[in-house]
């Protein structure tokens, strides 16, 4: 089983939408496992596989109860500065790429395929995320995160539209209507987020959207922020953790947003019908353990420290510089 | 009357004068008016289109026309005292002025056309995109207006006439060269004061509280209509130009029949209407093509343009994308245009979201950020000076900082209670005295010794024992609200120039030494206003604005030190002189990236 979760926009709240949906199915035995076919970030984790993901999807593999490796995310985007970009393939750093040498899609998607049936052979379920937005007209030839891996994967897919700042329904009605035809029947539904007030003043929109588009409202989901660890939460000395454990922080901050959204009546069950509807669905171990709450041991060599920063990419409200370990424990703070 | 005709007997042996630069008011209008007849020659001209009759105290008939800038225009000064010339009238009330009326309004008068920018979302750039167009047709020699019917926001500031409209609409005026902007430009302003309710503010004075239901399904239906009607009739008389922004999106297909703040204000006006959205968060082409597409056809068909706003990197890159979406749409894209480096106030406290720190001064003032913060760009004119901001959310945030600013807020009594709940009140209580702490408004109430609220401010009746550094109390008896433009100088200090605005509930019985004295250009009166204990580092007023003009920030940064060195002084600026500058940029990049043949052509400025 698998499902993509697509933005309207940057920032709309894909990554926390995974996060959440990640938690909330590994509580339910479902075995979850994040996934975003191509980051662009500078934001990277070291994973215990010795390969280096996006942050995003480190976090989200706190959320599902998952060691983070490679599979979770193919294809890395750093940006170097200078117009060089580091592309970092199966968590390796792969080549450079430059306005002479951009990536082509080809030379990526059948890692990220590859990795996305591996990931889906050992999981209950692929909770996907996109990239930006999947609409944007001048880049869809190259899409890999969305539209491309639709494509390639037949994987359907959920929009997360952010309703703080306005204009939601035509921000879901336009990327539907961009998404290109082959793959457009793949949207099944949208979750609204980030939403305050009354929630029956949505009514009719919602209506009249599941009517224009044949997508389903799978849930509005409530205004707040994940709170990421961030250098404020973190107190160490000499590589040894000390003080509040930022991923149990993470966690419990995450259990409450789930909480929310199931009051909120989020209907998960629509989504696992989503997820289940793509090309092929194979067996998992249900109700295995999960390792959720499981102390991850820090092991290797913590000389091999290299700084990054910590954010999740577009999401992040200001970055930290945290220290990093190579097994992506964090071990010294500014 | 023979008071007014004595000065216009004086202007006729004159002369054609042009903008009076040396005189102490001017522009008092708008920037390049023509000052020949400071004294209109037609008074009354009884002609409604620019003016309206009035009755006095004591019964009697008044004409007023003071909004009316005809004779002003500079065309029409000239060709009015040309003709007084040739037709040798020497004389105020000469009938044959009757006759030059008739035939410089013939000439010169054509009634205003009306555009509007809608966004896509909030924060798509519409203001920015208005005080642009405002701009650069003023700067073509169009009087212009800007026009907001209906204004979501808590940065508002006092006109002349002490109305109350948005901050953003009073900065698009003086984009438009203007210096009178009135509620006209901002008929309606809604004042967030809980989740779902808002204070709404007509014609520049409180209305009424309404929540979100009542306001659509009351205010809108009943005298809302309306109200946008009359205003923007009233600068399509005046104006050649009435550039009108919307809020929010036009295509929130949930109160589309309810919404006056866009396609309807636009059909009032009979406007035709430029949509603009911000590039920055992507997916733009979808949120273009999903709001032209849920505006219903007829009211789809006023949108004549899109700009894409706020591209970072190469606009080019856009082009291709640019051209489909033209194709699909049949609705040209007549600007891409970059990100512009400007320094223009913020209009919502979303732009505030997340931030916790701005600027890279050496010394640290905590702004504490109140949950119902108002009129925060009094904050702008520091960022000139060698300081930065810190937001304080929690006592921690004030560990370290060099001052402290209690900024303006919606409701002093819940903000004042939160800061109690989180623990500011009482790490302020240890640091007072140590560094400098200055109120503004709402924060300077809270550092009296009492609010005695009768439950209008914070829902129940209480007093409140407040932060104590100064001896004042403030009561909220009654649904009242001081709106009042300030001119004055400092009692304290270099004894410098000071201007702002005050915009508050609850009345401050003061028993300190005042800080400013108050000496109003339009109103009565010399009055003490502020408080300030020197030895102490305490200082407090109810004035929006007091750190633009250069006097007061440089005053109470003086008492400022940052590791025991005091703030570095930077040449003394004034923060108006810097706003048009950055008007002029603002401007500029538009131009630079806009079709303007086509702009102008939708404006009916180029046929």
């Amino acid at each position: 089983m698998k499902v993509l979760f697509l933005g309207t926009s940057s920032g709309a709240g894909k990554t926390t939408v995974c996060a959440m949906v990640c938690r909330r199915l590994a509580q339910l035995g479902k075995g979850p496992v994040p996934f975003k076919g191509s980051n662009l970030s500078l934001n990277s984790y070291a994973t215990a596989d010795g390969g280096e993901i996006g942050i995003g999807q480190a976090f989200q593999s706190w959320a599902a109860g998952v060691e983070a490796t490679s599979d979770m995310n193919p294809v890395l985007l750093k940006p170097a500065g200078n117009g060089v970009i580091q592309l970092v393939l199966d968590g390796k750093p792969y080549r450079d790429v430059t306005k002479a040498a951009p990536m082509e899609r080809e030379e990526v998607m059948d890692h990220v395929t590859a990795a996305l049936s591996r990931l889906e052979s050992e999981h209950g379920i692929v909770v996907c995320e996109g990239s930006g937005s999947p609409a944007e007209l001048n880049l869809l030839d190259r899409d890999v995160a969305n539209t491309g891996l639709m494509r390639a994967a037949h994987v359907p897919a959920i929009l997360v539209a952010d309703i703080d700042r306005g204009g939601v329904f035509a921000a879901i009605y336009g990327t539907w209507r961009l998404v290109p035809e082959d793959v457009r029947p793949l949207l099944k539904g949208f979750v609204i987020n980030r939403f305050r007030g009354d929630r029956a003043i949505l009514k009719s929109g919602i209506e009249r959207m599941e009517e224009l588009t044949g997508m389903r409202c799978l849930g509005i989901l409530p205004y707040e922020f994940l709170r990421f660890p961030e250098e404020d939460s973190l107190s160490f000395a000499e590589g040894k953790l000390e003080g509040e454990d930022p991923r149990a922080a993470f966690l419990s901050n995450l259990d409450e947003m789930v909480q929310h959204a199931v009051e909120s009546g989020f209907d998960f069950d629509a989504l696992l019908e989503i997820a289940g509807s793509g090309s092929s669905s194979r067996g998992h171990p249900e109700g295995a353990d999960l390792g959720i709450g499981r102390e991850h041991r820090v092991h290797g060599d913590r000389r091999a420290v290299h700084q990054i920063k910590v954010g999740v990419g577009a999401e992040a409200q200001g970055a930290h510089r945290v220290l990093y370990g190579p097994l992506g424990h964090i071990v010294r703070g500014p | 009357m023979d008071c007014i005709k004595k000065k216009v007997n004086e202007e006729l042996a004159a002369g054609w004068i042009g903008s009076n630069k040396a005189c102490a008011y001017h522009p008092c209008h708008f920037t390049g008016q023509d000052c020949t007849f400071c004294y209109c020659p037609f008074y009354p001209c009884n002609d409604t289109t620019f003016g309206n009759e009035l009755t006095g105290k004591r019964g009697n008939k008044v004409w007023a026309c003071s909004d009316c800038l005809f004779i002003h225009r500079p065309e029409v000064g000239k060709f009015v005292i040309a003709r007084a010339k040739e037709l040798g009238i020497e004389q105020a009330g000469d009938p044959r002025f009757m006759d030059i009326f008739k035939e410089a309004k013939e000439r010169y008068y054509k009634r205003g056309r009306a555009l509007m920018v809608v966004g896509a979302t909030s924060d798509a750039g519409k203001s920015v995109t208005v005080a642009a167009i405002c701009r650069i047709l003023h700067s073509r020699g169009y009087l212009v207006a800007p026009f907001k019917s209906q204004n979501m926001s808590l940065n508002s500031k006092v006109t002349r006439n002490g109305s109350e409209i948005a901050m953003i609409q009073t900065l698009q005026a003086t984009a438009a060269g203007l210096k009178n902007p009135d509620h006209h430009m901002n008929p309606i302003l809604l004042k967030p004061k809980k989740d779902t309710v808002s204070q709404v503010i007509v014609c520049g004075k409180p209305y009424a509280d309404y929540d979100v239901e009542g306001y659509y399904s009351e205010f809108v239906p009943g005298p809302g209509r309306e109200i946008v009607r009359e205003h923007i009739e009233f600068l399509k008389d005046r104006y050649d130009y009435v550039i009108m922004e919307g809020a929010g999106s036009p295509a929130e297909i949930n109160i589309y029949d309810v919404d006056i703040a866009n396609m309807r204000a636009a059909e009032i006006a009979d406007a035709d209407v430029i949509l603009v959205v911000n590039v920055e968060w992507g997916g733009a082409y979808a949120y273009a093509l999903g709001t032209v597409e849920l505006i219903p056809e007829g009211d789809r068909k006023r949108i004549k343009g899109i700009i894409l706003n706020n591209v970072r990197g190469n606009p080019e890159n856009m082009r291709s994308g640019a051209d489909k979406l033209e194709e699909m749409l049949g609705i040209p894209v007549i600007g891409i245009v970059p990100h512009a480096d400007v320094v223009l106030p913020n209009e919502d406290s979303v732009s505030l979201r997340g931030v916790r720190m701005k600027g890279k001064g050496k010394s640290v003032i905590g702004v504490v950020r109140f949950p119902r913060i108002a009129n925060f760009t009094d904050l702008d004119p520091l960022f000139l000076e060698d300081v930065s901001i810190v937001f304080v959310q929690g006592p921690e945030d004030l560990e370290g900082v060099d001052a402290v600013l209690l900024p303006g807020t919606k409701n002093t009594v819940a903000d004042f209670l939160w800061m109690r709940e989180t623990g500011i009140e009482a790490k302020l209580k240890e640091l007072w005295k140590k560094v400098p702490i200055v109120g503004i408004c709402g924060g300077y109430q809270m550092m009296g010794r009492v609010l005695h609220d009768n439950g209008i401010e914070g829902g129940v009746e209480q007093d409140i024992e407040a932060l104590g550094f100064f001896d004042n109390e403030t009561s909220f008896g009654e649904y009242k609200k001081v709106i009042l433009q300030d001119e004055g100088h400092m009692l304290v200090g270099d004894k410098g120039e000071v201007t702002g605005y005050e915009l508050h509930m609850g009345i401050t019985d003061v028993k300190e030494e005042p800080m400013f004295i108050i000496e109003n250009r339009y109103v009565s009166g010399p009055e003490n206003e502020g408080s300030v204990r020197e030895s102490e580092l305490t200082f407090g007023t109810y004035m929006h604005g007091v750190f633009d003009k250069p006097a007061f920030r440089r005053y109470f940064l003086s008492f400022v030190k940052h590791d025991g060195k005091p703030v570095e002084r930077r040449e003394v600026e004034d923060y108006d002189a810097i706003l048009n500058e950055n008007l002029d940029k603002l401007a500029k990049v538009f131009e630079d990236n806009m079709d303007m043949d086509a702009l102008l052509r939708i404006m009916g400025a180029r046929e």
